[in-house]
């Protein structure tokens, strides 16, 4: 080996696997939901993590904000929150005789939004709308939020009592959604018997920064994509959109996340290039909340069928 | 209204050139010289200077337009008819090129240049002529399709014409079959005025001073069993019994003869001659016809006049006998014609023939082989180019030049015979031709018209008597071109030249056959085969609706497919693979990618093809996903080939 040192790689994609391997350390036994929530973050989209309490919706959050060296924020999302509270408030100043802008939660790099349907529409759409274009406008002024700004909204979709359901035309803000599901047995046994995860994570160092993430995402959007690919991607696209079973299909948006995400994914597997098992890695991920089922039929399942259906012309 | 036409691109305008390049080629044996070269130049000049973005001078233009019809009506006394109407056409045509600046011009241009090529067709109907004139409208068409805004690359245009004048076809064909042939046409194309080589209804051998060697085909000649040998293959086609000192006719004072009698016929041929179109009614008719056939009837001495003059193509069948005895009994007004010599003429030959004549008497075979063994012993020789000759044209022949080809030596050996006092004819017609081996017909060309002589012999009636043959025995055993080419031309019999010739031959026997001499007649015969009856016009109008109906939802079919991605050459060896990998039960999923197909492939196969596999797959994505660049050509060529050879 040529540099064998325990200095940092300065090449940022150098370090993507010690990255990944952190995560997975902190969440067990989900190393392809990690690697999805990585892609995402690469790819510069927002994360809907959507799953039962306890499965460690949280510590995924936290360990890609801690690993990933970004500035977090947590808000617990209830019925009786304002978009103040999330934004910020200006107070008046008596000395200075005028108002000075408190910056709210909102204003830092990793946010996480818990239990996201628990929030008014009201105060819903002041995020989204902050997650859509990256900047806030408070009393006439306009505020850019960190450049790498990225939102990991959580959201328990069995108890729905007292929630705002987001609308489809919020949810497509998200580039993926993930679930994380129960660990398999040998994870649960590791968890277990392993240490507090609250302690790992405050014992965790950051492998990247903010600039490196920026870096990434550059490189992320070099990733080159054949004819080939596109053909591909666009026949899924026109496969959604005329199956009887979905009554809306994917939107043109769609389509610029599933390539962004599958740039991603293409970079995680260490490749310049996209094939099309790329865009097969994410498609559920990105697609599957973003179709519209005519029937009562799960929407990851159709996203699946999808997949089954249109053939990969070489 | 012009101004709101935008200037043609220049590569329209070159197509358009070259077709009318190509209608100007196409006229060019026909034009008279003094306009082919002229506007072969205007034509070129006319395209350097829109190149150039120059507009042609209209003075010049018009000076031009008015110059046209004079000149065209100064070398043929009228404007109507079809050389004028050809020349002025084509003169038209380029001159519609110097006032083409805008993209409605091209329009008319190219519609115009149609017009002429097809005119083309009006002066040979043979498959290269046809074949030339259809090659002409590709570029036409490109020409067309370059006006188009969203034209692509020239490839693009060329291929897109070629591909709609292929789908032209069918429908070309179906109006072949159907649209009603007239039996006699409604408007008769105007008959070439132009003097051939080959035969003639006349002869004047002093006049020719060089035989150009006309390669055409005459006729084409199927024998119902074996091809007779070249020494029996005479075909009359007229007989001359008049001379006046210069040249042969047939003579009026023959034209009210009774038709000669044929006695004791030996075994008969039957025959099929296909006759190229002459424009004459001379038909050949092999030595010595029994019957006429239907569409044409006997002169007196057994020659074939068709009812009218054969424009595009005839077939006959005939009978001949080869033994014959044609008119055993003289009558005097045939004695007489068969006798008559010009007054006064030639007095050195009609000496010779006194000679003979007191010598032998009334001995005619002995007068006749004393004349033959003068042309053989004699330094007599033959040649397509004889000296000039004097005003006593057999004399000077016999006597001083001693050269000529098959017409001094008929019209000297019949003036000899004449002089002796023994009845003697010319006849003109054709000899020997050519057999070919590919397909079993004799081919005769108009280089093989001949004159021979007959004689009548009391007894035996009109005797065939060659006296060519006593000079060059070998213009009858090998034909006019070996007999005066020597044997300078041995590459031309070269086997393999000769064998390609037949083929060729052979590929426009069946071109006249089927496309040109399908007439009213034929068409009657298909057509009736088919249930179609071509006197009913509802009977047609439903076949012809209901056959371009046909293709026309074929057509609509093909464009409303699907539109299939265009295949370039790695996504169609990858899919050679995929078939033959499923053969063996290997099947990709239909949401399997490419590489994740091959490498599950790859799990079940032995080490070795796995290997191969997985290689040819890595290869396979670093050529359809990982290249940012255009994939080199002999990279996928070697990849598909790689792919080939695989053998799972």
């Amino acid at each position: 080996m040529p540099d064998s040192s325990p200095r940092p790689h300065r090449e940022p994609l150098a370090r993507l696997p010690q990255a990944l391997a952190q995560v997975n350390a902190l969440v067990l036994g989900k190393s392809h939901t990690v690697r999805l929530g990585f892609a995402c973050l690469l790819a510069g989209g927002h994360l809907l993590l959507e799953d039962i309490p306890g499965v460690g919706k949280t510590t995924l959050a936290h360990a890609l904000a801690a690993t990933c060296g970004l500035g977090f924020q947590r808000v617990q999302f209830t019925s009786d929150l304002t978009p103040t509270d999330i934004i910020g408030v200006g107070i008046y100043e008596h000395e200075q005789r005028q108002f000075k802008f408190h910056p709210g939660p909102l204003f830092t790099e990793l946010l996480l939004a818990d239990e996201i349907n628990r929030g008014t529409p009201k105060v819903q759409s002041a995020l989204l709308e902050a997650m859509a274009e990256g900047q806030v406008s408070v009393e006439g002024e306009t505020r850019a939020l960190p450049s790498v700004f990225t939102v990991i909204a959580t959201q328990n979709p069995l108890d729905l009592a007292g929630t705002f359901p987001l609308p489809d035309s919020q949810l497509d803000r998200f580039l993926m959604r993930l679930s994380l599901g129960y660990p398999d047995a040998a994870a649960e046994r590791a968890l277990l018997t392993g240490s507090e995860r609250r302690a790992l994570l405050r014992e965790t160092t950051a492998v990247l920064d903010a600039p490196d993430l920026l870096a990434l995402r550059e490189r992320v959007r070099a990733v080159s994509t054949s004819p080939a690919v596109l053909d591909y991607l666009q026949a899924l696209l026109a496969a959604s959109r005329d199956h009887a079973d979905i009554r809306a299909g994917l939107s043109p948006r769609a389509g610029l996340a599933l390539l962004a995400a599958a740039r991603a994914w293409a970079l995680l597997g260490g490749r310049t290039y996209v094939m099309p098992e790329d865009v097969q890695a994410v498609f559920i991920a990105v697609a599957a909340h973003r179709l519209q089922p005519r029937r009562n039929t799960e929407r990851a399942a159709l996203a699946s069928v999808l997949l089954a259906e249109v053939s990969v012309r070489a | 209204m012009k101004a709101a036409s935008p200037r043609p691109d220049t590569r329209s305008f070159s197509l358009l050139s070259l077709t009318v390049a190509a209608a100007l080629a196409l006229h060019a044996t026909h034009l008279p010289l003094w306009l082919s070269p002229p506007l072969a130049l205007l034509l070129a000049l006319r395209w350097l200077g829109f190149r150039r973005g120059r507009r042609f001078p209209a003075l010049l233009r018009y000076a031009l337009v008015l110059a046209l019809p004079l000149g065209v009506i100064a070398t043929y006394g009228t404007l109507f008819g079809r050389l004028p109407g050809a020349a002025l056409a084509v003169g038209l045509l380029v001159l519609k090129l110097t006032e083409t600046e805008t993209r409605r011009d091209v329009h008319i241009a190219v519609a115009f240049a149609a017009f002429t090529l097809m005119s083309a067709l009006l002066f040979g109907q043979s498959l290269p002529h046809t074949l030339l004139v259809c090659a002409a409208l590709w570029p036409a068409l490109a020409a067309l399709l370059a006006l188009q805004p969203s034209a692509g690359d020239t490839r693009a245009i060329l291929k897109t014409a070629a591909l709609r004048l292929a789908a032209a076809l069918p429908v070309a064909l179906i109006a072949f079959v159907l649209i009603p042939r007239l039996a006699t046409p409604l408007w008769g194309a105007p008959s070439l005025q132009q003097a051939r080589t080959g035969i003639s209804a006349s002869m004047s051998p002093g006049a020719i001073g060089q035989l150009l060697v006309d390669d055409n085909p005459a006729f084409r000649v199927g024998f119902d069993g074996p091809i007779p040998p070249r020494s029996a293959r005479y075909f009359r086609a007229v007989v001359l019994w008049h001379f006046d000192g210069r040249t042969w006719t047939p003579g009026r004072a023959a034209q009210h003869l009774p038709l000669e009698p044929v006695q004791a016929p030996g075994p008969a041929l039957r025959y099929t001659i296909s006759m190229e179109a002459t424009r004459q009614t001379l038909l050949p008719a092999l030595d010595m016809p029994l019957q006429a056939p239907t569409g044409a009837r006997f002169t007196a001495e057994r020659t074939l006049l068709a009812d009218k003059p054969v424009d595009h193509g005839l077939r006959y069948t005939l009978d001949s006998a080869t033994t014959y005895r044609l008119q055993a009994r003289l009558g005097a007004r045939e004695r007489a014609l068969a006798l008559q010599l010009p007054a006064n003429d030639d007095p050195r030959t009609r000496a010779l023939a006194a000679r003979w004549r007191a010598r032998y008497g009334d001995n005619a075979p002995a007068i006749i082989t004393a004349a033959l063994r003068r042309f053989h012993d004699d330094g007599y020789r033959y040649t397509l180019m004889p000296p000039p000759l004097g005003r006593q044209q057999v004399d000077d022949f016999l006597f001083d030049t001693r050269a000529g080809f098959c017409e001094h030596y008929a019209s000297a050996f019949v003036f000899l015979m004449r002089a002796a006092g023994i009845p003697a004819r010319v006849v003109a017609g054709y000899q020997g031709g050519y057999a070919n081996r590919v397909a079993d017909y004799l081919l005769v060309r108009q280089a093989d018209a001949h004159a021979w002589a007959e004689v009548w012999l009391r007894g035996r009636g009109w005797v065939r008597v060659d006296p060519t043959a006593a000079v060059r025995p070998d213009r009858i055993s090998l034909g006019a071109i070996a007999a005066a080419q020597g044997a300078g031309a041995r590459w031309y019999q070269a086997a393999w030249l000769v064998g390609l010739r037949d083929r060729i031959d052979v590929l426009n026997r069946l071109w006249d056959q089927t496309v040109v001499g399908f007439n009213a007649l034929r068409q009657r015969g298909l057509l009736t085969r088919f249930g179609v009856d071509p006197q009913r016009w509802q009977s047609v109008a439903l076949a012809l609706g209901g056959a371009l109906a046909v293709v026309l939802a074929l057509g609509l079919a093909l464009a409303l497919r699907e539109p299939v991605a265009a295949r370039d050459t790695l996504g169609r060896g990858f899919d050679r693979l995929e078939r033959r990998l499923a053969r063996r039960g290997h099947r990709r999923q239909p949401g399997e990618a490419p590489a994740q197909f091959m490498e599950r492939i790859a799990g079940n196969l032995p080490a070795a093809h796995a290997s191969t596999l997985r290689e040819l797959s890595t290869e396979f994505v670093r050529l359809r996903y990982a290249c940012t660049q255009p994939v080199s050509r002999l990279a996928v060529r070697d990849w598909t080939r790689r792919a080939r050879e695989f053998e799972p």
